[in-house]
């Protein structure tokens, strides 16, 4: 069954996965927008700019960081190579988009980042299957009876994992009542994320050791849960405040 | 809940996590060291001949950076790339760079291939997969395919699909070659 899921969804397709996680993932923020004060013209009309936003972010970020190669060729940078590109680079510039057009509208950015929580979570969704599809962010070897067998070993199926947790979060973030305090959904779902990633980071074979063999991953995921709490903690404080 | 009460939450999730990332840290490598078609990993090695008959080792050219490209004369892409790749080859062999370009031949008509090569100028090493081994071996779903080796033998980048740009190229090859 992962053979045929693999087949199917091979490298270049892999990347339909996420287009059809981004699509349900709006569907669905689209559903229960109004809940958090934004409405459906601003939630499709914020996604769609920083849609944009992170496609060419992500391109220009990349260019920056590799500008002696672009400077020799430089009709590169409006090639169609998806592989120019940087994600967080792509990300920055869809936030700095997200931030402008909230102001802009004057919304609150945290309500706008809670109306896009599920399509967050779906998106995370659709990335651990794209990982299982083209095989990276794969797992440490093991003897476990779900191990999957990728790159000649019998390896711990990490994008599973990722898929599983982000599934768990999606459907505790579904079940309760949209909050109405701005920004406790989706700094919630950020405290969560944060957290499923800082354990299962450990299963991973693709990591970077900083020192003394600690993860570059785990770490960034610990200060990750540390500003979700502080910035749950002033959202709350704040919120009782009013 | 209250203030104090999430505070102790908060410290005890964040201490737990502290203390999971000290008992998962591990010391070496982080990739794996058996072969596999990955970044990380090891390349497959293999052995195929040229037209001409001349043999080519993957695993003789460590110390050289090597880009593996998978293609047949059918592709599009693959056609559409290959004048970047030769205009890369020219500019970055004398530092220690190399392209191995290994065509599908058991997917292809062996008498195209010549004529391609003529036509596009190509002198880099053009290699015939005859049987599908090294396509197996590298798990080619899609045409063309490119593997960046390192000077140690480890594979840096794949790019599946194409055409690949100049500028795409001189980032993984000189990412490949440091």
């Amino acid at each position: 069954m992962l053979e045929t899921f693999q087949n199917l969804f091979a490298p270049p397709r892999h990347m339909i996965l996420l287009v059809i996680a981004a699509w349900l993932g709006l569907t669905l923020a689209e559903r229960r927008t109004e809940k958090f004060g934004v409405s459906k013209d601003d939630l499709n009309n914020v996604s769609f700019y920083s849609l944009i936003a992170f496609v060419i972010g992500g391109r220009i970020s990349y260019v920056l960081q590799n500008i002696s190669a672009f400077s020799k060729s430089p009709l590169g940078i409006i090639s169609i190579n998806p592989d120019l590109f940087d994600p967080i680079g792509a990300l920055a510039a869809a936030l700095i988009v997200l931030f402008a057009y909230s102001q802009r509208k004057q919304l609150s950015v945290w309500s706008v980042l809670d109306a896009l929580t599920l399509f967050f979570a779906i998106l995370a969704i659709g990335l651990g299957l794209s990982h299982l599809a083209a095989g990276t962010a794969f797992g440490l070897p093991t003897d476990l009876p779900w191990g999957i067998n990728l790159w000649n070993e019998t390896r711990h199926p990490t994008q599973l994992y990722d898929a599983i947790a982000s599934s768990l979060i999606l459907i505790l973030l579904w079940r309760f009542k949209p909050n109405p305090h701005p920004g406790i959904t989706f700094l919630t779902f950020g405290a969560l994320t944060a957290l499923s990633q800082l354990f299962l980071q450990a299963f991973r074979a693709d990591y970077t050791v900083i020192f003394n063999g600690l993860r570059q991953e785990q770490i960034l995921a610990w200060f990750a849960l540390l500003a979700c709490f502080s910035l749950l903690e002033i959202r709350i404080r704040s919120a009782n405040k009013t | 809940m209250n203030r104090t009460q999430r505070i102790i939450l908060y410290l005890l999730i964040l201490i737990a996590g502290a203390s999971w990332i000290a008992l998962s840290a591990e010391t070496g490598e982080a990739t794996a060291t058996g072969p596999a078609p990955q970044a990380g990993f090891l390349a497959p090695d293999f052995t195929l001949q040229t037209e001409a008959g001349e043999t080519y080792t993957l695993s003789d050219l460590k110390g050289q950076a090597v880009l593996v490209n998978m293609w047949a004369t059918w592709c599009p892409p693959c056609k559409a790339e290959m004048p970047a790749i030769e205009k890369m080859y020219n500019e970055y062999k004398d530092q220690g760079f190399t392209v191995l370009a290994v065509n599908n031949t058991f997917q292809d008509d062996p008498f195209n291939i010549s004529p391609f090569a003529e036509n596009y100028g190509l002198t880099f090493p053009i290699l015939l997969d005859q049987t599908g081994e090294v396509s197996r071996n590298y798990q080619i779903h899609s045409l063309p395919s490119s593997f960046f080796i390192n000077r140690h033998g480890i594979i840096t980048e794949v790019i599946i699909g194409g055409p690949m740009s100049e500028a795409l190229l001189r980032t993984r090859i000189e990412e490949a070659l440091k």
